[in-house]
């Protein structure tokens, strides 16, 4: 029953949250400048043409009559389709106002299904990279509160925390890829194109597990119950990765599950700079070109899966914690 | 079920499920193991996706169409010999009169598709190029005016006596548009020419996959087959992005070079640097159908009010100074001697004359320019309008990345956005009427909108000169000097074209235009 309630319960919040980003994010993609209409036409085509297609498309009609219509393909399962792009997939511009491609553009869905598992497997690679780095500097860093183990974790963590990822991203292709030539960095043809990104977003993403755990680690070491598993003769390692480890999970997990969101939505710059075929660099053309469509169905794709992460994420928690309560 | 076994039997479905789904090749395909590979060549500029060359004026299409199809003849362009042209389908081409062209064609070529090339196929690409409606119309004056005769399959007859115009002007354009398959264009606009590129070049056009256009080398080539397995022609948008690709080996060819890149580039052993003066001039566009800019003392004071030799050291290795409208290397190029050159005095003149002495009462303008596409648009940009408020023109410079910037570009009923525009305009072509037509004579005038009947008749004149030393003529003594006088646009240097290669690319011939020639390029 406790589950039935939490997914029906957490679902329910879910799909406002949905609801109210899509609103948002449907208002102010129609108030910002640049029309759609003119890029979809070309430039040289006349006004009046302009002025036909947008009608035709319903892109004059009041924003609330626009949005009620869109969301009612929402519920259907059907996302629209690309204002711009045909179903190949290239992110194309200046075509002509007579452009017979139109009949085919490509669906939102399909774009959004073929790009973002490239992200998912960035997402997941800079994840396991990032604790890679964090766990063993953060636990390290809170078993010595105050020593030098913390100092270290808290430089290291202010350092990775102050480099910019889009400088990273060119320093470690100019170093691994150009001197050293041990990664491919440009595009995607196979898995060893993702490790280079995923490095840089590792780096973006370690500060906050290092500085998650170091706190969570110390304060669980602190505890009676600790104290007590040394009276009980359990050696420090038994400590540490049975009991400490444990206890400090919770707070990691939901630091993962926002930073993998975030990542989900926020690879932006790393994927154009490392050309990685994403829903980042998906999402970047589709601003540039003002493809509606394809925005939106993309911001409404990355709130569902920010929603369902969070509700696994907690989910976890209950499982690790069963003391806990959502 | 409780909350572990909901997560547990949760976390072993996904995993299936997701497993199920897994292709193999989606991990496992290595960067760098590659031998027999195609030339990688990455562009700055995205595609249309309507595969029909006369759909669009897009350049990096064009470089596509330079692999895939073939041309009556190939012009190289380059400053010693602007005019010389280089036959490919066609093997001669003879003026019988002055409105009479005579064209012979190659025998035994192909199409992509299988179909035998002839003379059917070059009436219906004039003829489908020269369409009103075509937004990348070619030959002059529409259809009406010309008439194709094929008396054999190896020979075309272009008569322009209804037109009134020479038929020599047929010559440079016979390398501006490639030939089309007769049955492609019989289906029209809307047919199979808009889906793939069907022509007789050395490359095949294989398929769009994303950004990448994929094209392998055509066995049956007049030629003989390239050394290359094929060509993959990527947008690649971010200028760094591509410089690491090249410089890591992932690219063999890159385009438009910022200067700062040369300079990176050229201390490489194992890169080279190709620099051309292009077809493409980059122009300060003025708004000539609406005020202020519809008087062309306001025009040409502003012109006064630019030094243009500041913009050349911006643009360093990346401009070429010129003084006319068209680039060096097209038909009648001079340096015109009343180009208007940076004068604050003829300024301060002209705009006491047009009735804002010290530019007071000129409204607020408005200047656009983008970002992220040409060179140092908003470096220099910046120093116009600094220039042209120096001189008392209230202007307000706008940086707009290159859709917002792409969509207020062309002339519009009043006039259209803003009130000077920047933007270049490159034709393969060494014809001029591709840029003089195209923009001043008011059927077409695509950005500045100009409407001036003494323009248009002197465009008319150059371009029904019988012979091509008399459009010279014309051009160089009428059109061109009129245009530097009413100035409905301010050339402000000719681009030079800088491609990055790596060092094994050998063989590789780059047009002024952007295209390139792959035919015989190995990788060695």
């Amino acid at each position: 029953m406790f589950i039935l309630r939490f997914l029906a319960r957490r679902l329910g919040q879910g799909a406002i949250i949905i609801f109210l980003v899509s609103a948002l994010i449907f208002t102010l993609l129609r108030v910002v400048p640049g029309d759609p209409v003119r890029l979809m036409v070309g430039g040289m085509a006349p006004d009046t043409l302009v002025e036909e297609i947008a009608a035709e498309m319903g892109l004059r009609d009041p924003i609330h009559v626009q949005f009620g219509r869109y969301m009612g393909k929402v519920l259907q399962g059907d996302l629209g389709e690309s204002f711009v792009r045909p179903a190949s997939g290239a992110a194309v511009g200046g075509a002509s106002f007579d452009d017979s491609t139109r009949g085919e553009r490509a669906k939102v869905l399909d774009l959004i299904a073929e790009t973002a598992p490239m992200t998912l497997q960035l997402a997941l690679l800079a994840m396991v990279f990032a604790l890679m780095i964090g766990v063993p500097i953060g636990v390290w860093g809170g078993l010595y509160p105050g020593r030098l183990p913390d100092r270290l974790a808290l430089y290291t963590s202010s350092l990775f925390v102050s480099l910019p990822n889009f400088w990273l991203g060119i320093v470690l292709a100019l170093l691994l890829s150009v001197k050293l030539n041990l990664l491919p960095a440009i595009g995607y043809r196979g898995f060893s194109y993702t490790i280079l990104p995923a490095l840089v977003l590792a780096v973006e993403i370690a500060p906050f597990i290092i500085r998650t755990l170091t706190v969570s680690v110390a304060g669980v070491m602190g505890q009676s119950f600790i104290d007590i598993a040394r009276v009980r003769g359990l050696s420090r390692n038994q400590i540490v990765f049975r009991h400490a480890l444990k206890n400090s999970a919770v707070p990691l997990l939901n630091l993962l599950g926002v930073q993998f969101s975030m990542l989900l939505g926020g690879v932006l710059v790393i994927e154009f700079i490392f050309d990685y075929p994403g829903l980042g660099l998906l999402t970047i053309n589709a601003v540039m070109q003002r493809d509606f469509p394809l925005i939106q169905g993309i911001a409404i794709v990355t709130a569902a899966v920010f929603v369902l992460i969070n509700i696994a994420v907690d989910l976890l928690a209950t499982a690790i914690d069963p003391r806990l309560d959502y | 079920m409780d909350r572990r076994n909901f997560l547990r039997y949760g976390a072993m479905a996904g995993a299936a499920l997701g497993a199920a789904r897994i292709n193999p090749d989606f991990f496992f395909s290595s960067a760098f193991a590659q031998e027999a590979r195609p030339l990688v060549f990455l562009s700055a500029e995205n595609i249309t996706g309507n595969w029909d060359p006369t759909a669009h004026t897009t350049l990096s299409q064009t470089n596509i169409e330079g692999f895939v199809m073939g041309y009556l003849t190939r012009a190289p362009m380059r400053p010693d010999d602007p005019e010389k042209v280089v036959y490919e389908l066609a093997t001669e081409i003879t003026e019988l009169d002055a409105h009479r062209l005579q064209i012979r064609l190659r025998d035994g070529v192909t199409f992509h598709d299988g179909k035998p090339f002839t003379s059917e196929d070059v009436k219906a690409t004039f003829e489908y190029g020269a369409k009103l409606d075509r937004p990348k119309q070619v030959y002059p004056g529409g259809p009406d005016t010309f008439a194709v005769e094929t008396p054999d399959d190896h020979t075309v007859i272009v008569d322009t006596s209804k037109g009134g115009y020479g038929a020599s002007l047929f010559i440079f354009l016979a390398s501006y548009l490639p030939i089309l398959s007769a049955k492609d264009v019989a289906e029209g606009p809307k047919g199979v020419l808009s889906q793939r590129l069907n022509g007789t070049g050395p490359f095949r056009f294989v398929e769009q996959r994303g950004n990448d256009t994929v094209m392998e080398a055509y066995e049956g080539y007049f030629r003989g087959a390239p050394k290359v397995t094929g060509v993959t022609f990527s947008f690649v948008g971010d200028a760094t992005t591509r410089m690491l690709s090249l410089m890591n080996g992932q690219a063999d060819v890159i385009e438009r070079l910022e200067p700062e890149q040369v300079e990176t580039l050229e201390a490489r052993d194992d890169i080279k640097i190709s620099r051309l003066v292009s077809v493409e001039n980059k122009y300060l566009w003025f708004r000539c159908s609406k005020p202020p800019f519809d008087d062309w003392r306001v025009r040409k004071a502003a012109c006064h009010a630019i030094d243009r030799s500041m913009i050349m050291e911006i643009m360093g290795s990346a401009g070429e100074a010129s003084s006319n409208f068209v680039s060096p290397i097209k038909f009648g190029y001079v340096d015109l001697e009343n180009y208007p050159e940076y004068d604050p005095e003829e300024c301060q003149r002209l705009l006491a004359e047009a009735g804002y002495p010290g530019g007071e009462g000129l409204p607020e303008l408005e200047y656009i320019t983008s970002t992220g596409f040409y060179p140092k648009t908003k470096e220099y940009g910046e120093l116009i309008a600094a220039l042209l408020q120096e001189q008392g023109f209230p202007v307000t410079l706008n940086v707009m990345e290159v859709a917002a910037w792409n969509e207020r570009l062309y002339d519009r009923p009043g006039g259209g956005p803003g009130h000077m525009v920047d933007c270049g305009w490159s034709t393969g072509s060494p014809e001029p009427d591709l840029v003089l037509r195209t923009h001043f004579h008011s059927s077409s005038k695509r950005i500045c909108g100009i409407v001036d009947p003494e323009i248009d008749a002197a465009l008319d004149a150059e371009r029904d000169a019988p012979s091509l030393e008399a459009r010279k003529e014309s051009l160089q003594t009428n059109l061109m000097p009129m245009l530097a006088d009413k100035v409905p646009a301010l050339s402000l240097f000719t681009s030079v074209l800088i491609h990055g290669m790596r060092a094994n690319v050998d063989g590789l011939f780059i047009y002024p235009d952007g295209q390139s020639d792959a035919s015989m390029t190995t990788l060695g």
